[in-house]
Protein backbone atom coordinates (compact mmCIF):
# COMPACT_ATOMS: atom_id res chain seq x y z
CA UNK A 1 0.00 0.00 0.00
CA UNK A 2 1.31 3.48 -0.83
CA UNK A 3 0.85 6.46 1.45
CA UNK A 4 -1.69 7.87 -0.99
CA UNK A 5 -3.69 4.65 -0.87
CA UNK A 6 -3.50 4.67 2.95
CA UNK A 7 -4.80 8.25 3.02
CA UNK A 8 -7.67 7.34 0.72
CA UNK A 9 -8.51 4.43 3.05
CA UNK A 10 -8.73 6.79 6.05
CA UNK A 11 -12.07 8.34 7.07
CA UNK A 12 -12.42 12.02 6.11
CA UNK A 13 -9.08 12.03 4.27
CA UNK A 14 -10.25 10.53 0.97
CA UNK A 15 -8.99 12.62 -1.92
CA UNK A 16 -6.99 14.89 0.39
CA UNK A 17 -3.53 13.54 -0.60
CA UNK A 18 -1.77 16.28 -2.55
CA UNK A 19 1.39 16.41 -4.65
CA UNK A 20 4.65 17.41 -2.99
CA UNK A 21 4.08 19.86 -0.16
CA UNK A 22 0.83 21.25 -1.62
CA UNK A 23 -1.20 20.26 1.47
CA UNK A 24 0.88 22.63 3.60
CA UNK A 25 0.06 26.31 3.87
CA UNK A 26 2.32 28.40 1.63
CA UNK A 27 3.95 30.03 4.65
CA UNK A 28 4.75 26.62 6.14
CA UNK A 29 6.44 25.08 3.12
CA UNK A 30 9.80 26.87 3.61
CA UNK A 31 10.14 25.03 6.93
CA UNK A 32 10.52 21.72 5.06
CA UNK A 33 13.76 21.07 3.14
CA UNK A 34 13.91 17.82 1.20
CA UNK A 35 17.29 16.77 -0.21
CA UNK A 36 15.45 15.48 -3.30
CA UNK A 37 12.12 17.20 -3.86
CA UNK A 38 11.18 14.53 -6.44
CA UNK A 39 11.22 11.99 -3.61
CA UNK A 40 8.44 13.89 -1.83
CA UNK A 41 5.54 11.59 -2.64
CA UNK A 42 2.83 13.88 -1.29
CA UNK A 43 1.25 15.41 1.78
CA UNK A 44 -2.05 15.56 3.61
CA UNK A 45 -3.56 18.17 5.94
CA UNK A 46 -4.99 16.06 8.75
CA UNK A 47 -5.79 19.04 10.96
CA UNK A 48 -8.15 20.74 8.50
CA UNK A 49 -9.79 17.47 7.44
CA UNK A 50 -10.58 16.52 11.04
CA UNK A 51 -11.49 20.00 12.30
CA UNK A 52 -15.20 19.36 11.65
CA UNK A 53 -15.09 15.93 13.31
CA UNK A 54 -13.15 16.83 16.44
CA UNK A 55 -13.31 20.62 16.63
CA UNK A 56 -12.06 20.86 20.23
CA UNK A 57 -9.27 18.31 20.02
CA UNK A 58 -5.56 19.15 19.82
CA UNK A 59 -5.29 17.73 16.30
CA UNK A 60 -2.03 17.04 14.46
CA UNK A 61 -1.13 19.20 11.44
CA UNK A 62 0.31 17.28 8.48
CA UNK A 63 1.78 14.08 7.14
CA UNK A 64 4.43 14.25 4.43
CA UNK A 65 5.47 11.21 2.39
CA UNK A 66 9.08 10.72 1.33
CA UNK A 67 10.74 7.88 -0.55
CA UNK A 68 14.25 7.46 0.87
CA UNK A 69 16.90 5.86 -1.32
CA UNK A 70 17.58 3.20 1.33
CA UNK A 71 13.93 2.20 1.87
CA UNK A 72 11.54 0.22 -0.30
CA UNK A 73 8.46 1.84 1.22
CA UNK A 74 7.66 5.51 1.75
CA UNK A 75 8.26 7.04 5.18
CA UNK A 76 5.76 9.41 6.71
CA UNK A 77 6.91 12.59 8.41
CA UNK A 78 4.21 13.69 10.80
CA UNK A 79 4.83 17.41 11.06
CA UNK A 80 3.42 19.90 13.53
CA UNK A 81 4.32 23.51 12.80
CA UNK A 82 3.90 25.28 16.08
CA UNK A 83 5.32 28.05 18.20
CA UNK A 84 8.12 26.60 20.28
CA UNK A 85 7.87 28.05 23.73
CA UNK A 86 7.58 26.51 27.16
CA UNK A 87 3.87 27.27 27.46
CA UNK A 88 3.21 25.35 24.25
CA UNK A 89 4.97 22.14 25.31
CA UNK A 90 1.84 20.65 26.89
CA UNK A 91 -0.27 21.59 23.85
CA UNK A 92 2.11 19.83 21.48
CA UNK A 93 2.36 16.79 23.73
CA UNK A 94 -1.47 16.63 23.74
CA UNK A 95 -1.31 16.72 19.93
CA UNK A 96 1.16 13.81 19.92
CA UNK A 97 -1.16 11.82 22.15
CA UNK A 98 -4.09 12.64 19.84
CA UNK A 99 -2.04 11.55 16.80
CA UNK A 100 -0.97 8.24 18.35
CA UNK A 101 -4.55 7.50 19.48
CA UNK A 102 -5.89 8.46 16.05
CA UNK A 103 -3.33 6.20 14.33
CA UNK A 104 -4.57 3.29 16.41
CA UNK A 105 -8.16 4.10 15.42
CA UNK A 106 -9.46 5.95 12.39
CA UNK A 107 -5.98 6.56 11.02
CA UNK A 108 -4.83 2.94 11.29
CA UNK A 109 -4.23 2.64 7.54
CA UNK A 110 -1.39 5.14 7.95
CA UNK A 111 0.00 3.54 11.12
CA UNK A 112 2.09 0.91 9.37
CA UNK A 113 4.53 3.33 7.75
CA UNK A 114 7.95 4.04 9.18
CA UNK A 115 7.76 7.54 10.57
CA UNK A 116 9.15 10.54 12.36
CA UNK A 117 6.92 12.69 14.53
CA UNK A 118 8.35 16.16 14.27
CA UNK A 119 7.67 19.49 15.91
CA UNK A 120 8.97 22.24 13.65
CA UNK A 121 9.18 25.67 15.25
CA UNK A 122 7.07 28.18 13.38
CA UNK A 123 9.00 31.01 15.05
CA UNK A 124 11.90 31.28 17.43
CA UNK A 125 12.42 28.42 19.87
CA UNK A 126 12.05 29.59 23.44
CA UNK A 127 13.26 26.64 25.42
CA UNK A 128 16.72 25.20 25.69
CA UNK A 129 17.50 22.29 23.40
CA UNK A 130 19.80 20.96 26.06
CA UNK A 131 17.10 20.70 28.68
CA UNK A 132 14.91 17.92 29.96
CA UNK A 133 12.05 18.91 27.60
CA UNK A 134 13.94 17.52 24.66
CA UNK A 135 14.35 14.18 26.38
CA UNK A 136 10.70 14.24 27.42
CA UNK A 137 9.73 14.81 23.77
CA UNK A 138 11.93 11.89 22.74
CA UNK A 139 10.17 9.67 25.26
CA UNK A 140 6.90 10.58 23.51
CA UNK A 141 8.44 9.77 20.12
CA UNK A 142 8.57 13.46 19.30
CA UNK A 143 11.56 15.16 17.70
CA UNK A 144 12.08 18.94 17.88
CA UNK A 145 14.00 20.12 14.86
CA UNK A 146 14.10 23.86 15.36
CA UNK A 147 12.75 25.91 12.47
CA UNK A 148 13.63 23.57 9.62
CA UNK A 149 12.90 19.92 9.00
CA UNK A 150 15.61 18.58 6.72
CA UNK A 151 14.81 15.30 5.01
CA UNK A 152 17.89 13.57 3.67
CA UNK A 153 18.13 11.22 0.69
CA UNK A 154 18.97 8.26 2.91
CA UNK A 155 17.17 7.66 6.16
CA UNK A 156 20.06 5.72 7.63
CA UNK B 1 44.36 52.36 21.64
CA UNK B 2 45.62 51.99 25.16
CA UNK B 3 42.82 54.04 26.61
CA UNK B 4 40.42 52.01 28.70
CA UNK B 5 38.02 50.03 26.56
CA UNK B 6 35.00 51.01 28.62
CA UNK B 7 35.77 54.67 28.84
CA UNK B 8 36.02 55.81 25.26
CA UNK B 9 34.71 53.37 22.72
CA UNK B 10 31.42 51.99 23.96
CA UNK B 11 31.27 48.34 22.95
CA UNK B 12 34.81 47.29 21.97
CA UNK B 13 35.06 45.92 18.44
CA UNK B 14 37.81 43.64 17.19
CA UNK B 15 38.47 42.46 13.65
CA UNK B 16 41.26 40.00 12.95
CA UNK B 17 42.46 38.50 9.67
CA UNK B 18 44.91 35.61 9.34
CA UNK B 19 46.16 35.42 12.89
CA UNK B 20 47.14 31.90 13.92
CA UNK B 21 44.14 29.61 13.23
CA UNK B 22 41.87 32.64 12.82
CA UNK B 23 41.19 33.48 9.19
CA UNK B 24 38.51 36.03 9.93
CA UNK B 25 37.25 37.10 13.32
CA UNK B 26 34.81 39.93 13.88
CA UNK B 27 33.63 40.46 17.45
CA UNK B 28 31.78 43.17 19.26
CA UNK B 29 32.16 42.68 22.98
CA UNK B 30 29.14 42.84 25.27
CA UNK B 31 29.16 43.28 29.03
CA UNK B 32 29.43 39.50 28.89
CA UNK B 33 31.09 37.84 25.91
CA UNK B 34 31.20 34.06 25.56
CA UNK B 35 33.38 32.23 23.05
CA UNK B 36 32.64 28.64 22.04
CA UNK B 37 34.13 26.27 19.50
CA UNK B 38 36.27 23.17 19.25
CA UNK B 39 39.79 22.95 20.63
CA UNK B 40 42.52 24.92 18.83
CA UNK B 41 40.19 27.19 16.87
CA UNK B 42 41.74 30.37 18.27
CA UNK B 43 39.53 31.31 21.23
CA UNK B 44 42.42 31.60 23.65
CA UNK B 45 44.70 33.29 21.12
CA UNK B 46 42.02 35.87 20.46
CA UNK B 47 41.52 36.59 24.16
CA UNK B 48 45.27 36.90 24.64
CA UNK B 49 45.37 39.24 21.66
CA UNK B 50 42.75 41.47 23.30
CA UNK B 51 44.89 41.45 26.44
CA UNK B 52 47.85 42.55 24.33
CA UNK B 53 45.79 45.32 22.74
CA UNK B 54 44.52 46.77 26.00
CA UNK B 55 47.54 46.14 28.23
CA UNK B 56 50.69 46.38 26.09
CA UNK B 57 52.48 48.97 28.30
CA UNK B 58 51.88 46.82 31.37
CA UNK B 59 52.97 43.66 29.55
CA UNK B 60 56.19 45.27 28.34
CA UNK B 61 56.94 46.52 31.82
CA UNK B 62 56.43 43.07 33.33
CA UNK B 63 58.71 41.50 30.73
CA UNK B 64 61.30 44.19 31.33
CA UNK B 65 61.22 43.60 35.10
CA UNK B 66 61.66 39.86 34.49
CA UNK B 67 64.65 40.41 32.18
CA UNK B 68 62.82 39.24 29.07
CA UNK B 69 64.18 40.85 25.89
CA UNK B 70 63.04 39.90 22.42
CA UNK B 71 65.72 42.17 20.89
CA UNK B 72 63.31 43.79 18.47
CA UNK B 73 62.36 40.48 16.88
CA UNK B 74 58.57 40.37 16.71
CA UNK B 75 58.42 36.60 16.24
CA UNK B 76 60.40 36.22 19.48
CA UNK B 77 57.97 38.56 21.18
CA UNK B 78 55.08 36.39 19.99
CA UNK B 79 56.81 33.28 21.33
CA UNK B 80 57.39 34.79 24.72
CA UNK B 81 53.94 36.39 24.97
CA UNK B 82 51.72 33.62 23.55
CA UNK B 83 54.10 30.83 24.58
CA UNK B 84 56.68 28.63 22.89
CA UNK B 85 55.81 27.56 19.36
CA UNK B 86 53.54 30.55 18.77
CA UNK B 87 56.13 32.69 16.97
CA UNK B 88 54.39 32.24 13.61
CA UNK B 89 50.84 33.34 14.49
CA UNK B 90 51.54 36.64 12.75
CA UNK B 91 52.24 36.67 9.00
CA UNK B 92 52.44 39.23 6.22
CA UNK B 93 48.70 38.70 5.64
CA UNK B 94 47.77 39.31 9.29
CA UNK B 95 45.56 42.29 10.10
CA UNK B 96 44.23 43.55 13.41
CA UNK B 97 41.70 46.33 13.79
CA UNK B 98 40.61 47.32 17.27
CA UNK B 99 37.90 49.90 17.87
CA UNK B 100 38.14 51.05 14.27
CA UNK B 101 41.89 51.52 14.25
CA UNK B 102 44.18 49.26 12.23
CA UNK B 103 47.23 48.25 14.22
CA UNK B 104 50.60 47.34 12.82
CA UNK B 105 51.43 45.00 15.68
CA UNK B 106 55.16 44.44 14.95
CA UNK B 107 55.74 48.18 14.84
CA UNK B 108 53.43 48.96 17.72
CA UNK B 109 55.09 46.52 20.09
CA UNK B 110 58.38 48.37 19.62
CA UNK B 111 56.94 51.84 20.13
CA UNK B 112 57.58 53.63 23.38
CA UNK B 113 54.41 53.90 25.42
CA UNK B 114 53.50 55.52 28.71
CA UNK B 115 52.83 53.11 31.54
CA UNK B 116 49.23 52.30 32.32
CA UNK B 117 47.92 50.08 35.04
CA UNK B 118 46.68 46.69 33.94
CA UNK B 119 43.08 46.83 32.71
CA UNK B 120 42.45 43.15 31.96
CA UNK B 121 42.70 40.37 34.55
CA UNK B 122 43.15 37.06 32.82
CA UNK B 123 42.40 33.70 34.45
CA UNK B 124 43.92 31.23 31.98
CA UNK B 125 42.83 27.68 31.24
CA UNK B 126 46.18 26.40 32.57
CA UNK B 127 45.53 28.05 35.96
CA UNK B 128 46.04 24.78 37.82
CA UNK B 129 49.76 25.06 37.00
CA UNK B 130 49.97 28.24 39.07
CA UNK B 131 49.42 26.17 42.21
CA UNK B 132 51.22 22.99 41.22
CA UNK B 133 53.53 23.11 44.24
CA UNK B 134 50.77 24.26 46.57
CA UNK B 135 51.83 27.89 46.46
CA UNK B 136 51.72 30.35 43.54
CA UNK B 137 55.05 30.93 41.88
CA UNK B 138 56.52 34.30 40.89
CA UNK B 139 56.47 35.54 37.29
CA UNK B 140 60.18 34.79 36.97
CA UNK B 141 59.82 31.23 38.19
CA UNK B 142 58.42 30.29 34.78
CA UNK B 143 60.66 30.13 31.76
CA UNK B 144 60.01 32.00 28.53
CA UNK B 145 58.11 29.07 27.02
CA UNK B 146 55.14 29.76 29.33
CA UNK B 147 52.42 32.11 28.05
CA UNK B 148 52.45 35.56 29.61
CA UNK B 149 48.87 35.16 30.86
CA UNK B 150 49.76 32.17 33.04
CA UNK B 151 52.94 33.77 34.40
CA UNK B 152 51.04 36.96 35.17
CA UNK B 153 48.12 35.12 36.78
CA UNK B 154 50.51 33.18 39.02
CA UNK B 155 52.27 36.41 40.00
CA UNK B 156 48.94 38.02 40.91
CA UNK B 157 48.04 35.07 43.13
CA UNK B 158 51.45 35.23 44.78
CA UNK B 159 50.92 38.89 45.61
CA UNK B 160 47.35 38.20 46.74
CA UNK B 161 48.68 35.66 49.24
CA UNK B 162 50.48 38.46 51.05
CA UNK B 163 47.01 39.67 52.16
CA UNK B 164 46.78 36.55 54.32
CA UNK B 165 48.74 35.64 57.43
CA UNK B 166 50.33 32.27 58.02
CA UNK B 167 47.84 29.67 59.21
CA UNK B 168 45.02 31.94 58.08
CA UNK B 169 41.87 30.52 56.51
CA UNK B 170 41.32 31.58 52.88
CA UNK B 171 37.90 30.06 52.60
CA UNK B 172 35.38 30.53 54.06
CA UNK B 173 36.19 33.96 55.46
CA UNK B 174 34.00 36.97 56.23
CA UNK B 175 34.26 39.90 53.80
CA UNK B 176 35.47 37.61 51.02
CA UNK B 177 32.53 36.83 48.74
CA UNK B 178 28.87 37.18 49.61
CA UNK B 179 27.74 34.83 52.42
CA UNK B 180 25.32 33.26 49.92
CA UNK B 181 28.25 32.32 47.65
CA UNK B 182 30.26 31.02 50.58
CA UNK B 183 27.42 28.73 51.62
CA UNK B 184 26.94 27.40 48.09
CA UNK B 185 30.68 26.85 47.58
CA UNK B 186 30.97 25.11 50.93
CA UNK B 187 28.13 22.79 49.93
CA UNK B 188 29.17 22.05 46.37
CA UNK B 189 32.98 22.31 46.29
CA UNK B 190 34.44 22.20 49.79
CA UNK B 191 32.07 20.04 51.84
CA UNK B 192 33.67 19.48 55.25
CA UNK B 193 36.82 21.43 54.38
CA UNK B 194 38.36 24.87 54.73
CA UNK B 195 41.02 26.26 52.46
CA UNK B 196 43.94 27.26 54.65
CA UNK B 197 47.57 28.29 54.58
CA UNK B 198 49.70 25.62 56.16
CA UNK B 199 53.21 26.29 57.49
CA UNK B 200 54.01 23.03 59.24
CA UNK B 201 57.09 22.50 57.14
CA UNK B 202 58.21 26.15 57.22
CA UNK B 203 57.28 26.52 53.56
CA UNK B 204 53.82 28.00 53.11
CA UNK B 205 51.40 25.91 51.14
CA UNK B 206 47.68 25.73 50.57
CA UNK B 207 45.80 22.84 52.10
CA UNK B 208 42.23 21.76 52.52
CA UNK B 209 41.79 21.32 56.26
CA UNK B 210 39.02 19.11 57.55
CA UNK B 211 36.46 20.95 59.69
CA UNK B 212 35.99 17.82 61.78
CA UNK B 213 37.74 17.47 65.10
CA UNK B 214 41.09 15.71 64.62
CA UNK B 215 40.53 15.83 60.88
CA UNK B 216 43.65 16.05 58.72
CA UNK B 217 44.82 18.46 56.03
CA UNK B 218 44.99 17.61 52.37
CA UNK B 219 47.80 19.04 50.22
CA UNK B 220 47.13 20.04 46.60
CA UNK B 221 48.24 16.67 45.24
CA UNK B 222 45.37 14.94 47.03
CA UNK B 223 42.63 17.39 46.13
CA UNK B 224 39.93 16.33 43.72
CA UNK B 225 40.36 17.50 40.13
CA UNK B 226 37.52 19.96 40.62
CA UNK B 227 39.07 21.42 43.78
CA UNK B 228 42.48 21.73 42.08
CA UNK B 229 40.89 23.59 39.21
CA UNK B 230 38.60 25.69 41.35
CA UNK B 231 41.01 27.01 43.98
CA UNK B 232 43.06 29.14 41.56
CA UNK B 233 39.79 30.34 40.05
CA UNK B 234 38.51 31.23 43.53
CA UNK B 235 41.69 33.16 44.27
CA UNK B 236 41.32 34.94 40.94
CA UNK B 237 37.78 35.90 41.94
CA UNK B 238 39.12 37.16 45.29
CA UNK B 239 41.47 39.37 43.29
CA UNK B 240 38.59 40.79 41.25
CA UNK B 241 36.01 41.03 44.05
CA UNK B 242 37.93 43.44 46.21
CA UNK B 243 37.04 43.47 49.89
CA UNK B 244 36.39 47.19 49.91
CA UNK B 245 33.58 49.52 48.96
CA UNK B 246 34.95 49.93 45.44
CA UNK B 247 33.14 47.54 43.12
CA UNK B 248 36.20 46.83 40.97
CA UNK B 249 39.90 46.52 41.54
CA UNK B 250 41.50 49.82 40.65
CA UNK B 251 42.17 50.12 36.92
CA UNK B 252 40.83 46.68 36.05
CA UNK B 253 37.95 46.83 33.59
CA UNK B 254 38.05 43.42 31.92
CA UNK B 255 37.88 39.97 33.45
CA UNK B 256 38.71 36.97 31.26
CA UNK B 257 38.02 33.46 32.49
CA UNK B 258 38.91 30.52 30.30
CA UNK B 259 36.93 27.31 30.71
CA UNK B 260 35.45 28.07 34.11
CA UNK B 261 33.75 24.67 34.08
CA UNK B 262 36.95 22.60 34.27
CA UNK B 263 36.61 19.68 36.66
CA UNK B 264 33.39 20.97 38.19
CA UNK B 265 30.09 19.22 38.79
CA UNK B 266 27.13 21.01 37.14
CA UNK B 267 25.93 22.25 40.55
CA UNK B 268 29.31 23.83 41.15
CA UNK B 269 29.21 25.39 37.66
CA UNK B 270 25.88 26.94 38.65
CA UNK B 271 27.55 28.60 41.64
CA UNK B 272 30.45 29.82 39.53
CA UNK B 273 28.03 31.31 37.00
CA UNK B 274 26.40 33.25 39.85
CA UNK B 275 29.83 34.57 40.74
CA UNK B 276 30.35 35.58 37.11
CA UNK B 277 27.11 37.52 37.45
CA UNK B 278 28.62 39.24 40.46
CA UNK B 279 31.55 40.34 38.30
CA UNK B 280 29.07 41.76 35.78
CA UNK B 281 27.11 43.51 38.51
CA UNK B 282 30.37 45.07 39.72
CA UNK B 283 30.84 46.56 36.28
CA UNK B 284 33.55 44.31 34.85
CA UNK B 285 33.41 43.50 31.17
CA UNK B 286 33.58 39.71 31.34
CA UNK B 287 34.85 37.37 28.61
CA UNK B 288 34.47 33.62 28.93
CA UNK B 289 35.56 30.76 26.75
CA UNK B 290 33.72 27.53 27.39
CA UNK B 291 32.97 23.99 26.28
CA UNK B 292 30.03 23.74 28.68
CA UNK B 293 26.45 23.73 27.36
CA UNK B 294 25.43 24.72 30.88
CA UNK B 295 27.22 28.06 30.59
CA UNK B 296 25.31 28.78 27.38
CA UNK B 297 22.11 27.63 29.05
CA UNK B 298 22.75 30.22 31.75
CA UNK B 299 23.30 32.98 29.18
CA UNK B 300 20.28 31.85 27.15
CA UNK B 301 18.15 31.93 30.30
CA UNK B 302 19.38 35.39 31.18
CA UNK B 303 18.58 36.66 27.68
CA UNK B 304 15.13 35.11 27.46
CA UNK B 305 14.06 36.11 30.97
CA UNK B 306 15.09 39.67 30.16
CA UNK B 307 13.20 39.68 26.85
CA UNK B 308 10.04 38.33 28.43
CA UNK B 309 10.01 40.81 31.29
CA UNK B 310 10.81 38.30 34.04
CA UNK B 311 12.28 39.63 37.26
CA UNK B 312 15.36 39.09 39.38
CA UNK B 313 13.61 36.47 41.49
CA UNK B 314 12.92 34.37 38.38
CA UNK B 315 16.61 34.47 37.50
CA UNK B 316 17.70 33.43 40.99
CA UNK B 317 15.26 30.53 40.93
CA UNK B 318 17.11 29.11 37.92
CA UNK B 319 20.31 29.14 39.95
CA UNK B 320 18.63 27.62 42.99
CA UNK B 321 19.74 30.66 44.99
CA UNK B 322 17.75 32.16 47.86
CA UNK B 323 16.25 35.53 46.92
CA UNK B 324 18.10 37.49 49.61
CA UNK B 325 18.29 41.26 49.23
CA UNK B 326 21.94 41.25 48.03
CA UNK B 327 21.29 38.52 45.46
CA UNK B 328 18.10 40.20 44.23
CA UNK B 329 20.05 43.42 43.75
CA UNK B 330 22.79 41.50 41.93
CA UNK B 331 20.30 39.72 39.65
CA UNK B 332 18.47 42.97 38.88
CA UNK B 333 21.77 44.54 37.78
CA UNK B 334 22.74 41.52 35.68
CA UNK B 335 19.41 41.62 33.85
CA UNK B 336 20.40 45.03 32.50
CA UNK B 337 23.62 43.70 30.96
CA UNK B 338 24.28 42.84 27.34
CA UNK B 339 25.69 39.53 26.21
CA UNK B 340 27.43 38.48 22.99
CA UNK B 341 28.29 34.94 21.93
CA UNK B 342 30.64 33.78 19.21
CA UNK B 343 31.25 30.40 17.68
CA UNK B 344 34.74 29.66 16.34
CA UNK B 345 34.43 27.46 13.29
CA UNK B 346 37.39 25.22 12.51
CA UNK B 347 36.61 24.64 8.83
CA UNK B 348 36.34 28.29 7.84
CA UNK B 349 38.61 29.74 10.53
CA UNK B 350 35.92 32.38 11.05
CA UNK B 351 33.89 33.53 14.00
CA UNK B 352 30.12 33.52 13.84
CA UNK B 353 27.85 35.69 15.96
CA UNK B 354 25.43 33.30 17.71
CA UNK B 355 24.27 35.86 20.27
CA UNK B 356 20.60 35.24 19.49
CA UNK B 357 21.05 31.64 20.73
CA UNK B 358 18.16 30.80 18.45
CA UNK B 359 17.53 27.09 18.73
CA UNK B 360 15.27 27.28 15.66
CA UNK B 361 17.83 28.99 13.47
CA UNK B 362 18.63 27.55 10.06
CA UNK B 363 22.39 27.63 10.53
CA UNK B 364 23.63 24.59 12.38
CA UNK B 365 26.29 26.50 14.32
CA UNK B 366 23.59 28.81 15.60
CA UNK B 367 20.92 26.26 16.46
CA UNK B 368 23.48 23.79 17.84
CA UNK B 369 25.08 26.55 19.89
CA UNK B 370 28.48 26.14 18.31
CA UNK B 371 28.37 22.36 18.57
CA UNK B 372 27.67 22.26 22.31
CA UNK B 373 24.19 20.77 21.96
CA UNK B 374 24.86 18.59 18.91
CA UNK B 375 25.21 15.38 20.87
CA UNK B 376 22.07 15.86 22.96
CA UNK B 377 20.24 16.77 19.75
CA UNK B 378 21.35 13.61 17.99
CA UNK B 379 20.59 11.51 21.06
CA UNK B 380 17.07 12.93 21.38
CA UNK B 381 16.42 12.41 17.66
CA UNK B 382 17.57 8.79 17.79
CA UNK B 383 15.40 8.03 20.83
CA UNK B 384 12.39 9.87 19.37
CA UNK B 385 12.67 7.89 16.15
CA UNK B 386 12.99 4.61 18.07
CA UNK B 387 9.95 5.45 20.23
CA UNK B 388 7.86 6.60 17.25
CA UNK B 389 8.54 3.33 15.42
CA UNK B 390 8.50 0.89 18.32
CA UNK B 391 5.48 -1.00 17.07
CA UNK B 392 5.12 -4.27 15.24
CA UNK B 393 4.54 -4.35 11.52
CA UNK B 394 6.38 -1.21 10.47
CA UNK B 395 7.15 -1.54 6.79
CA UNK B 396 10.63 -0.57 5.64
Amino acid sequence: MTAEQAVNATPHLQGKWERGLQALRAEDRPHIRAADTRALTGSVDVDTAWMRIEPNANRWDFAIGYQHEDRTVECLYWVELHTASDNQVDVVLRKVRWLLRWLKGEGMAMDGFERDIVWVSSGRTDYTLNGPQRRSFADHGLRQTGGILRISRKRG
Amino acid sequence: MNKGPLAKHGAPHLQVENFGPLKHADLTFGDLTVLVGPQATGKSILLQLVKLLVDLPHIKKEFQRAGVDWVGDFSKFLAVYFGEGMHSVWSAESRVKFNGRTENLPQWVEEKCAHRTESMFFIPAQRVLALRDGWPAAFNYYDASTPFTLREFSEHLRLLMSDFRSDETLFPVPRRLKPEFRDLLQTHIFPGFELKIDTQRAQKRLVLASTQKDGGSLPVAVWSAGQREFVPLLLGLYYLMVASKAPRRKGVEWAVIEELEMGLHPRAITVVMLMIFELLARGYRVCLSTHSPQVLDAVWTLQRLKEHGANAKDLLRVFDANPTAPLLSLAAKVMQKTSKLYDFDRASGATRDISALDTAAEEEGMSGWGGLTEFSGRAASAVARAVANSKPGVRR
